[in-house]
């Protein structure tokens, strides 16, 4: 019969009509974002050792570091810009860092209205929080502190 | 007698049935074209210039800039070329195989509900749209659940991949497994059944078995012509050989085929999903792979079955850490080009479908 193949469509959309909705209404709602999400950058710069790796991997060298040597000739961070818009988002700084000071954070609101606000000072707009007091822990600690919790 | 004359129209750059910024200078008589002239070069980024600054690792994630629908598969094609170039082919991890089959095939899925989805808009079935992307989004899910993004995704790495997937991230891939084959029968109720979308589509824009061979189709659209090939099968690449699937053929090659073919790959690597999760192997995710890479003097050519065909590498060492030449090989620059002969004839909204059938993103066209 002519026509059998719209009306077995028709029922399959209206058997979706008395379903559970599966749109999310964005503003309101708010997405649940996996772990691992790449949304902005967190640095936290009592961690950081100013080591460089994370400018060297990126393909397009958005970050720019600025250190200086202390008394006990080691190094400090003294500025970290990204220049965010040219940034693509692969996370190989991320990966690079030895001591996991730069973080992927779910920020992902990141339009602005010019191209100078896209940009990030990591270093400047940082907050010192009461956890730079504690001992550095190492990557393997850390992973398992996160495992635990 | 009415005085009639030709018309030249400009399909795009910018008309959304045209999947990006294509132009197509199309000469017609009355609303039939009698000439049909590509025009690429909209979305040219250079990315083979690119990778000649960049070493071979931090390219990787120009791959999803390729064809942004099937960015997985682009990254496998890129990283086993340059894997190729090392020698190194045979020290990747057995489970870093076996997560880059999966997530390849995730990533089909994927590409395929998203053409699902387009070819439905282009005949004007804008209820079947949403039914596409509902599914695409369930697979781009857990595709940015291990990678952390959707599109774009720097999963694989060179040598193996990035990051391990967990028990919960396989208990969502058995959802999805479970959950598809439900899906890709609504496909088949809600659009290819439907009288009126055969309608639009059979009969329309056939390739023959030789002008699919004289153009090069590669991919769904040879296999809609009747030609039996599969690189998956033919050339077995990564651990494919272990696996058992069928590749589905069939014979008119009008857009109606081109869009069954794809329903029935979509059923095949739902199988493929299956027997890979079922023995995935425990152990390490990454080779023992130098931190600068320095692939040795020489040139290699490496293509897989991408969604949309052959996708090849072919990459020239002068042995220093970037690549001297990266020449990409993309089928859907290949399969576009067959678009002038198949739309010479016709109607208007007919070259329309003819065009969304044969599957194109112009990030990879144009690259």
């Amino acid at each position: 019969m002519f026509g059998r193949g719209l009306i077995k469509g028709l029922g399959i959309t209206l058997g979706h009509l008395f379903e559970k909705k599966i749109t999310e209404q964005y503003p309101e709602e708010r997405p649940v974002l996996p772990a691992r999400f790449k949304g902005s950058f967190t640095l936290k710069v009592p961690k950081c050792i100013a080591c460089g790796l994370c400018a060297n991997t990126c393909p397009n060298s958005v970050i720019k570091i600025e250190s200086e040597k202390d008394e006990n000739n080691k190094k400090k961070l003294t500025g970290y810009k990204m220049m965010a818009e040219r940034c693509l988002y692969c996370g190989f700084c991320v990966e690079a860092c030895p001591t996991k000071a730069l973080m992927w954070n779910h920020d992902y609101e990141r339009a602005k209205f010019s191209r100078e606000e896209v940009n990030l000072d990591l270093f400047g707009s940082y907050v010192p929080s009461p956890e730079d007091d504690q001992p550095a822990k190492s990557a393997k600690e850390d992973e398992e502190s996160a495992q635990a919790s | 007698m009415l005085k009639t004359q030709e018309l030249t129209l400009n399909l795009g750059p910018h008309h959304p049935s045209t999947h990006g910024v294509f132009r197509c200078v199309l000469n017609l008589d009355g609303e039939y074209i009698t000439k049909a002239v590509n025009h690429t070069g909209y979305l040219h980024r250079g990315l083979e210039k690119l990778a000649e600054s960049r070493t071979y690792t931090q390219f990787i994630p120009y791959n999803g800039r390729l064809d942004y629908c099937s960015g997985m598969l682009n990254e496998l094609t890129y990283v086993t070329a340059v894997e190729k170039l090392m020698g190194i082919t045979e020290e990747i991890p057995e489970r870093a195989e076996y997560i880059r089959v999966i997530m390849s095939e995730v990533q089909r899925l994927a590409n395929h509900a998203i053409y699902f989805a387009s070819m439905a808009l282009d005949t004007a079935g804008a209820t079947a749209w949403f039914y596409g992307f509902r599914d695409r989004e369930k697979c781009l899910d857990l595709i940015e659940m291990a990678s952390g993004q959707r599109m774009m995704p720097n999963y694989m790495r060179i040598g193996g991949v990035s990051d391990d997937l967990d028990e919960n991230w396989f208990k969502l891939l058995k959802e999805l497994v479970d959950y598809m084959p439900s899906a890709v029968d609504e496909y088949e109720g809600i659009l290819t059944g439907n009288e009126i979308f055969q309608a639009r589509t059979v009969g329309v824009g056939p390739v023959s078995k030789e002008m699919a061979l004289d153009y090069g189709i590669t991919g769904p659209n040879a296999r809609a012509s009747g030609i039996d090939t599969d690189l998956r099968r033919d050339e077995p690449y990564s651990v494919y050989d272990r696996f058992k699937f069928n590749v589905p053929v069939r014979k008119n090659g009008d857009s109606f085929d081109r869009v069954m073919i794809r329903i029935d790959e979509m059923r095949e690597s739902i199988k493929i999903i299956e027997q890979a999760m079922k023995d995935v192997p425990e152990g390490p995710i990454m080779a023992k792979v130098p931190k600068v890479l320095k692939p040795p003097v020489g040139e290699v050519y490496h293509r897989i079955e991408n969604a949309k065909g052959h996708l090849g590498f072919h990459l020239v060492s002068d042995g220093s850490t970037k690549p001297y030449r990266n020449h990409i090989y993309s089928p859907c620059f290949v399969n576009l080009g067959i678009f002038p002969e198949m739309a010479e004839g016709l109607h208007l909204m007919d070259a329309v479908v003819a065009l969304a059938s044969v599957d194109i993103v112009l990030g990879e066209v144009d690259r």
